[in-house]
């Protein structure tokens, strides 16, 4: 019986030991590579071993060249006004558009639902071409603002909020609307301080969305000077030159780092936010 | 929990107050909820519903984006080119084969993940935290990452398969193993965000059930088959459209790891519409590919909301 | 404030404008400022040495300049040429001077050129920026490939590459040479026998470079009708036919032997590898006269050149990126003005020389020292003498991505027949269109 147990709690050790290889290796070998030189980048993969996986005879070099040669820091820099941008119009929109659908009656609501209900089934991958055209009929194409406004009347957001709203006791607000409150007043100080944490979720799952997308911004941005980081990454090579690997690994490192970083802080919403309802991209 | 909501309860609400004279209350009312209203909708309309109609409407011009002046009118030819020509079966076929394969291998795993997660086990909480890393890493680092794994003379996997005295192996750049690379890249991404669903439905199930199944003198094995996995079906239903839906849309991994090659093996639809549109300079074409795409994105949405509805529930 | 006090002001204005305007021809600028803007891949001309020295003659006159990944250049410029703000000036591939012509992207500059163009171009150049009668570039380099070797290494293998086009290798002759000089197992070895190139992601199957294998089994003084001679030209001479002409039994036994260096006889890489060249990992590589001029300014290795290797008819691709103004610019006159200026004269000499490819002006040669003698030589005589065009035509573009991607798949082990079949079929549609 006690071997039997023995033999279990070995294998199940194993088999976690396994798992957390297969993800934490990839990772391991990035950031080490991006410590190594070109010359020796490989030499530890072929054959195999641990020096693989740190950063052994370390150099800063890669990240010296990648933030001298590239425009890697203006593309974080634009990132983080891109995503903070969405973000907060994303909150804004939504948290309003949620109040209005669950808080006031009006004729043409279904309508206005269905509507929003729909939009949430078309893939925005589909739409790239002629979205393309409409950012640059408005002037937008090439502009921070054109990368993030397509995407800040989120049905997903509207969603998540709408049931949070719905989950409010109308009782809350019943006090205020006898004293006379008015809809903006109600919104702002009643209804937004007992959502913040669905707004907190949606604020995160927004933000990871943007900070990783890539195939809108390839397409709407071509001026470097207004790229973002996904797409300065995928593009740091120079216009004849393959970049050094461990350049590449360097880049890698420095987009993942920040939302990492976010994530470990703040996994608890970001789970939450992500079964509340399947995130796209 | 789920993209079905359904628009009943905020219909509800309405139907009671409708065909009474309106009140100047409820007309004060109505100019709010317009305005609060307004910037959503307009945003909506203008960047969701436009591009749609555009695309419907380019899908029957010819023309390029070098020069759209040029646009020539030509019916449904791109529709019947579709046909004509193989380009647009194979990229969808290999688009659905991706998809078939990713949701085959991420079910299983995500749903094995997740038992593991509701155990009592140690490490549960490093392994969460794990596997969720991929989910939050951004598909152009994941994409790069994974090209270097996979390089045919230097890759880490080469280097670990012949540490097991398997010989190196050509990865992307063999028309049979590409594909199922980046399947397997896939899976390693998106495990974690199904075994998370699943993990909220299974916490989500009634203990009693389970604990009554015991008394009854059940083995966890047949709990496991005969209650909890058809239990969790509407959960597994959802998983499922999720990952068919975020894999037909893919498109950094053909972007940037195998350029649709070689032979078209990883030619996936995205790729395939971003090709045409902006290197082949032919948007009509591209527009009529994008139609076909959103339809079959929107019957599979269709589908899972009509099953999710009906009675397939506890 | 009365009308005296403000006629003495505007006439106080006024002469303060006509004041500069009298040095303005090299220093200020008066009346309108005019800003162009300009979409290069970095470290491209117009460089900003001649660009300085223009300004000063045309002082009203400020850049902006769009640098993109040469990469992403054809996308861009397919975007932003039709936005509503197009570049006034744009740096592209050679190669697509008659697509852009055709698109109406570009503005047709033949007014502007100066007296003694036409006798001073090379005819090459002029024919690939020519449409329709009219020249839509004035080109401001040429440049063709070699092959470079690593004089270490080969001379430790024995090898003795030939120096003079006469001489020139035979494909079969390189990989003899390859395999000697390569170091390590064959497929993952330390030294590669050819290195990969550094241009787009690194992977074999660029037109450029890897489409002369099979043009080379061809023969252009073949009966036309022939399979020889369309091999050689790879496209219809109206550019209207692909059918016929990539699936050709003589590109098929090429594409096997060029197959073979990336699978059975595991000489070249299938992937890149930044600077396997610089970095002493291969002993052949093949590259512009770029590469040449920066081992001369860095010789961090001892190096030659070697002619490209042929199966019949020596033949390598010419063309580079070159400079065009925009149909659609606000400033017509003074983009193909700034245009022609920098392919000319002193401004060209300027931009050519830092690039450190080839002039394209017959005049500039001799101010061209170091092409003189070998290895840098090599390069102009193998312009000279074996210089072709990559297939022209208006949808160059399609074709380029097409023929890549099917050349790519032959080197990843794929069946050449029916890849050329195939490739041919697809171009065919987009040249049918």
């Amino acid at each position: 019986m006690k071997k039997h147990h023995m033999r279990r709690a070995f294998f199940v050790t194993l088999v976690i030991a396994l798992i957390l290889c297969c993800f934490l290796a990839p990772y391991a070998w990035i950031v080490a590579s991006s410590f190594k030189n070109q010359l020796t980048l490989f030499n530890d993969v072929t054959p195999l071993s641990w020096k693989a996986f740190l950063p052994v005879g370390g150099t800063i070099e890669n990240y010296q060249s990648l933030f001298k040669r590239t425009n890697v820091l203006t593309a974080l820099a634009n990132t983080a006004i891109v995503a903070g941008g969405q973000v907060a119009l994303t909150l804004l929109l939504c948290s309003m558009a949620a109040y209005s659908l669950t808080r006031v009656s009006f004729p043409g609501a279904k309508i206005v639902f269905v509507l929003i209900l729909l939009t949430f089934l078309l893939p925005i991958e589909a739409l790239m071409v002629p979205l393309y055209q409409v950012v640059s009929g408005l002037g937008l194409s090439n502009t921070l603002l054109g990368v993030m406004i397509p995407w800040v009347a989120s049905p997903f957001g509207l969603f998540l909020l709408k049931q949070a709203f719905e989950e409010l006791p109308v009782e809350l607000e019943d006090a205020a609307r006898i004293d006379g409150a008015g809809h903006v007043r109600i919104f702002f100080s009643i209804v937004l301080p007992n959502v913040k944490v669905p707004m907190l979720t949606l604020g995160l799952i927004t933000f990871l969305f943007s900070w990783n997308s890539f195939l809108w911004p390839l397409v709407i941005v071509q001026d470097p000077a207004n790229q973002v980081i996904q797409v300065a990454i995928a593009q740091q090579g120079s216009p004849t030159q393959l970049p050094n690997w461990g350049e590449t690994f360097a880049g890698a490192t420095v987009a993942t780092l920040p939302l990492i970083l976010l994530f470990l802080l703040l996994q608890k919403y970001f789970t939450q936010g992500m079964t509340t309802s399947g995130i796209k991209g | 929990m789920s993209v079905s909501n359904t628009p009943s309860q905020a219909s509800a609400k309405t139907k009671s107050k409708t065909r009474k004279p309106a009140t100047r209350r409820q007309k004060r009312d109505w100019m709010f909820a317009a305005g609060f209203l307004a910037p959503f909708m307009i945003l909506l309309l203008v960047f969701q519903y436009v591009p749609l109609l555009l695309m419907a409407r380019n899908s029957v011009y010819d023309y390029s984006l070098l020069n759209p002046a040029a646009a020539k009118f030509v019916g449904l030819r791109n529709f019947t080119d579709m046909i004509e020509y193989d380009d647009a079966s194979v990229s969808f076929g290999v688009t659905f084969l991706f998809a078939l394969g990713v949701v085959l291998f991420v079910i299983p795993s995500a749903f094995s993940l997740a038992l593991f997660l509701n155990s009592k086990l140690p490490a549960r909480g490093l392994v969460r935290t794990m596997i969720m890393l991929p989910v939050v890493t951004s598909s152009v680092v994941v994409a790069t990452m994974w090209s270097f794994l996979l390089d045919p003379s230097n890759g880490l996997i080469n280097g670990v398969l012949n540490v097991a005295g398997i010989g190196n192996q050509p990865f992307l750049t063999s028309t049979s193993q590409a594909l199922p690379a980046l399947i397997a890249m896939t899976l390693w991404q998106q495990v974690g965000f199904g075994a998370i669903l699943f993990l909220a439905g299974l916490q989500g199930l009634p203990a009693e059930l389970t604990e009554a199944a015991r008394i009854d003198g059940a083995t966890r094995r047949q709990v496991l088959w005969n209650v909890t996995i058809p239990l969790l079906s509407r959960t597994t239903l959802f998983v499922v459209v999720i990952m068919t839906v975020f894999s037909l849309q893919a498109f950094a991994p053909a972007f940037l790891m195998t350029q649709g090659g070689p032979q078209e093996s990883t030619n996936l639809i995205v790729y395939h519409i971003y090709n045409t549109a902006f290197i082949m300079q032919q948007a009509g074409y591209a527009s009529a590919l994008s139609v076909v795409l959103l339809l079959v994105v929107l019957g599979i949405s269709m589908a899972q909301m009509a099953l999710l509805r009906s009675r397939w529930n506890y | 404030m009365n009308t005296r006090n403000l006629f003495f002001a505007s006439l106080l204005g006024a002469t303060a404008l006509w004041g500069t305007g009298a040095y303005a021809q090299d220093t200020t600028c008066t009346g309108e400022t005019v800003t162009l803007r300009i979409l290069r891949t970095p470290g491209n001309y117009p460089y900003p040495a001649p660009m300085e020295a223009w300004q000063k003659q045309n002082p009203c006159v400020q850049f902006e300049i769009n640098e993109v990944p040469f990469a992403q250049l054809a996308d861009t410029i397919s975007v932003q040429a039709a936005s509503s703000n197009p570049p006034d000036i744009i740096v592209y591939d050679g190669p697509n001077t008659q697509s852009y012509a055709a698109a109406g992207i570009l503005l047709p500059i033949t007014k502007y050129l100066p007296k003694g163009w036409d006798e001073d171009i090379l005819p090459a150049t002029k024919a690939e920026h020519s449409y329709e009668g009219e020249v839509y570039s004035p080109g401001i380099e040429q440049t063709t490939v070699a092959m470079y070797y690593n004089k270490k290494l080969v001379e430790a293998a024995g090898i003795k590459p030939p120096q003079t086009l006469q001489d020139a290798w035979t494909w079969p002759q390189a990989l003899e040479a390859f395999k000697k000089c390569q170091q390590g197992t064959a497929g993952s070895p330390t030294v590669w026998g050819l290195g990969p190139t550094r241009f787009g992601n690194g992977q074999p199957g660029l037109v450029y470079q890897d489409l002369i294998y099979q043009r080379s089994a061809g023969d252009p003084k073949a009966d036309p009708s022939s399979s020889a001679y369309k091999t050689f030209w790879a496209l219809s001479p109206d550019g209207k036919t692909a059918e016929g002409y990539l699936n050709t039994p003589e590109a098929i036994e090429a594409l096997k032997f060029y197959r073979s260096l990336f699978n059975s006889e595991g000489v070249a890489p299938k992937v890149g590898i930044p600077n396997a060249f610089f970095d002493g990992k291969a002993c052949f590589y093949i590259d512009t006269p770029a590469a040449g001029n920066a081992l001369l300014k860095d010789p961090k290795i001892e190096w030659g050149i070697t002619p490209i290797p042929y199966f019949k008819t020596p033949i390598v691709h010419t063309g580079s990126t070159t400079i065009g103004a925009t149909a659609r610019s606000r400033h017509p006159e003074i983009a193909a003005k700034f245009v022609v200026d920098m392919s000319w004269g002193e401004y060209a000499y300027m931009n050519v020389s830092q690039r450190g490819n080839l002039p394209t002006l017959k005049s500039l040669f001799p101010r061209f020292a170091v092409y003189n003698s070998y290895p840098m030589k090599v390069f102009v005589d193998q312009l000279q003498e074996w210089g072709q065009p990559r297939p022209p035509g208006p949808k160059f573009a399609q074709y380029d991505k097409l023929v890549t991607d099917a050349l790519r798949a032959v080197a990843f082990g794929g069946d050449p027949a029916e890849l050329m079949a195939d490739a041919e079929k697809k171009v065919q549609r987009v040249l049918d269109r």
